[in-house]
């Protein structure tokens, strides 16, 4: 069981979010779970806390399709942040468009955060998800 | 006595009118008649015996031996004279005193110079007049009237390829003429030329002694004495291989006007000024004239003159440096239409090797130029509609995909879950589930129809009175939310729509209008219809929130795309007026700015 002092979920879809949680509960300590419907809100969420120097999200569950702004539009404002504090991004999708694999590998060597890709459906949360291993060093 | 008779003897002599002269036994010149002298050019004579006759005839070296017979005879001779060489024919004859005794010779000399000279010029023409039939292969032919005999000189019997013995009848002649059309022509001709002195000249089929068909050219003309036909007189030609051979010319030309005019081309020959010489029907019908038009024009004469340049400096290029042009595409327009070739032009050399114009040749190609545009078009469609079917198959997997994820994941923690108010959670998400698949497969299938059914039948719809329509069945909504409508729609205006399209479309749009209303306003929706020459334009204009279009320019028409905050958005409608308005051929954009409105502009395909 890790602790984790943050986590955002953001996805428009409740069952997801439903299941995120629950899967959760077995594999992380966390008491600052944070859930989102689009990027947007919480592009503002990180926002506010970097400019109040509260704590930042350790670990982020992004959706890719969303409305008002989609997975992709958030981790470009994400990154634009310059936030120093590590984050683990999991981006959860079902989609099987190569496109999207094709961006996140894209992404994946420009961004300074831990960038995983996930296919629904999950079953389970694995460590590095969390960031584990990433801590560790 | 004796001297006296012989004075008087002599003096007679001397007088008479035929060139006379004297000889003694020895052959000496007793005397001569003055012309007889003139003619030998001698003085006269005084007696003495001194010219011998001999020296006179000196071509004659056997006078002396002949004159000793005591025989009469005649001998031709020559003389040099002033007036050029004289041809002369002397009688000899014995001169007998009253006993019978030979005492000399009597000469008598005529001057036949003239009759020479007629023989002459006799054998010579008739030389001329053979090397003339055998040169010209002419034969003659001659028909007496009174005797009805007909001759036949040898270049005539040569043509008839009869022997040279052979005597022709007036009707063996019309005989050897081929039965039919020549025999019964020349047989005409001939009785003509003999009852109404009419010539004649014509070609007629000869068969021959031989049998063979050769072609003759004929001439007849009559020889009239005192109003009367005496004589016919004719000419015969083997003019066969000329005939053969001009008959050759005759259709080679024919095949190839035949073929010129028959090719699926515009063929022309031109000259070194670029005018036509030669046009073949393809040509004339392209331009609509006659030959006799078009012969002697040239493009300036035929097309604008930008055209007109265009093709002059080809032809001359062509002509100058002998590169033809080979399936060049080319386009002319005539008359203000435009037709498109595929043009060829070739040099066209003289006999002698040098350029003398240019052949030219046009294939119209403008149907396979529509058809390849057309294919173009198809090409487009088909590969835009190639591109909205992936991507639609990847919204299908995609949407699909989450549902059975959530599927798979719900049902994972149910097998997994003890508590059985948990397990009530899991069941009711797990039929939520349901719910949105089946929501989405809804979804799915509209927009599948829509594509898959592009022949839906469109009708003629009067714009203004659907729309009409669709707003009062939404009444209630745009009364609830206090909402103004202009509709600025024409009473005339007709589309071609299918009837459920042009609701759904009207609804979505008046609907997103009210349902993204401006906070601060009440909404008025504008709606305006403008018919122009690219079919009926459609725009429906909001008050409402509006939408920052730099940022969602490209997605605001994608499926399961929403940008407002908005618990019943679920970014279906516009996908789906998108997808209905284009399975109609028509389009559909957006104008917006955030907090001032948005506008819809529909454009409707009349065509199709």
């Amino acid at each position: 069981m890790k602790t984790v002092s943050c986590i955002f979920i953001v996805d428009d879809d409740p069952i997801t979010v439903f299941g995120i949680k629950k899967m959760l509960k077995s594999v992380a300590n966390c008491d600052d779970i944070q859930i989102f419907q689009n990027g947007q809100e919480a592009y503002e969420a990180v926002k506010l806390r970097h400019e109040q120097g509260r704590p930042i999200p350790e670990v982020i569950f992004l959706d890719i399709n969303m409305p008002i702004m989609d997975g992709w539009d958030f981790l470009e404002e994400i990154i634009a942040l310059d936030i120093n504090e590590h984050i683990v991004i999991n981006m959860i999708t079902s989609s099987i468009d190569p496109l999207d694999y094709e961006k996140w590998n894209g992404f994946k060597d420009r961004c300074p955060y831990t960038l995983n890709f996930k296919n629904k459906p999950i079953f389970k949360i694995d460590s590095a998800d969390l960031g584990c291993i990433n801590v560790a060093s | 006595m004796k001297a006296a008779e012989s004075i008087d003897q002599f003096y007679l002599l001397k007088q008479l009118p035929k060139a006379t002269a004297l000889l003694c036994k020895e052959g000496r010149l007793l005397d001569a008649s003055c012309s007889w002298l003139e003619l030998f050019n001698l003085p006269p004579q005084n007696g003495d015996l001194k010219t011998k006759v001999y020296n006179l005839f000196p071509e004659n070296s056997e006078l002396n031996k002949k004159l000793k017979e005591n025989k009469p005879f005649t001998i031709q001779h020559k003389r040099a004279a002033a007036n050029g060489t004289r041809y002369l024919k002397s009688y000899f004859s014995p001169w007998f005193d009253k006993e019978e005794n030979v005492v000399g010779t009597i000469v008598q000399t005529d001057d036949i110079t003239m009759e020479v000279e007629k023989d002459k010029k006799i054998k010579w023409l008739e030389n001329v007049l053979e090397t003339k039939v055998e040169v010209s292969k002419t034969g003659w032919w001659e028909f007496d009237v009174e005797t009805e005999t007909l001759t036949w000189c040898n270049e005539t019997k040569r043509i008839h390829q009869v022997p040279e013995n052979y005597t022709p009848t007036t009707s063996e002649a019309i005989n050897f003429y081929k039965t039919g059309y020549s025999q019964n022509k020349v047989g005409m001709l001939f009785h003509r030329v003999k009852e109404n002195q009419e010539s004649y000249d014509t070609k007629l089929m000869l068969v021959t002694f031989q049998g063979q068909e050769r072609w003759v050219h004929v001439t007849g003309k009559p020889i009239v004495k005192n109003g009367k036909v005496t004589k016919v007189f004719g000419t015969i030609k083997d003019i066969h291989e000329q005939e053969m051979a001009e008959t050759r010319v005759k259709e080679h030309q024919q095949l190839l006007s035949t073929l010129i005019d028959s090719l699926p081309l515009n063929v022309y020959v031109k000259d070194l000024e670029s005018r036509k010489m030669l046009v073949n029907k393809g040509e004339c019908n392209y331009f609509g004239k006659t030959v006799g038009e078009l012969i002697g024009k040239n493009d300036f004469d035929l097309y604008d003159e930008e055209i007109a340049k265009v093709s002059r400096q080809e032809d001359i290029e062509v002509m100058k440096h002998l590169t033809p042009i080979i399936g060049k595409e080319t386009t002319s327009t005539l008359n203000g239409k435009t037709t498109y070739f595929l043009t060829s032009k070739i040099p066209h050399f003289d006999l002698e090797g040098k350029v003398c114009g240019l052949i030219g040749m046009s294939l119209d190609i403008t149907s396979m130029k529509k058809k390849e545009e057309e294919l173009h078009n198809l090409i487009d469609i088909t590969s835009m509609q190639n591109q909205k079917l992936v991507s639609f198959a990847h919204i299908v997997s995609h949407n699909l995909r989450s549902h059975s994820a959530n599927f798979s994941m719900l049902l994972g923690f149910l097998n997994s879950e003890n508590d059985p108010k948990e397990r009530q959670r899991i069941i009711d998400m797990l039929s939520q589930a349901s719910d949105n698949l089946l929501e989405t497969l809804g979804n799915l299938n509209q927009v599948v129809d829509i594509n898959s059914n592009t022949s839906a039948t469109k009708k003629k719809l009067n714009l203004k009175k659907n729309i009409v329509k669709v707003l009062q069945n939404f009444s209630a909504v745009l009364e609830k939310n206090d909402s103004k409508i202009i509709n600025n729609v024409s009473e005339d205006i007709v589309v071609s729509c299918v009837p459920a399209y042009l609701d759904s479309i009207i609804l979505n749009l008046v609907s997103n209008a009210v349902k993204y209303k401006s906070k601060n306003r009440s909404p008025l929706i504008i709606i305006d219809a403008i018919k122009s020459s690219e079919g009926i334009l459609l725009s429906i204009s909001d008050n409402g929130m509006g939408i920052d279009l730099n940022k969602y320019g490209d997605k605001i028409f994608g499926m399961y795309k929403t940008f407002h905050n908005r618990k019943d958005a679920k970014g279906f409608g516009l996908y789906l007026v998108r997808n209905q308005i284009e399975a109609m051929g028509g389009s559909i954009t957006v104008q917006s700015e955030v907090d001032k409105g948005t506008t819809f502009n529909v454009y409707f395909n009349e065509d199709s």
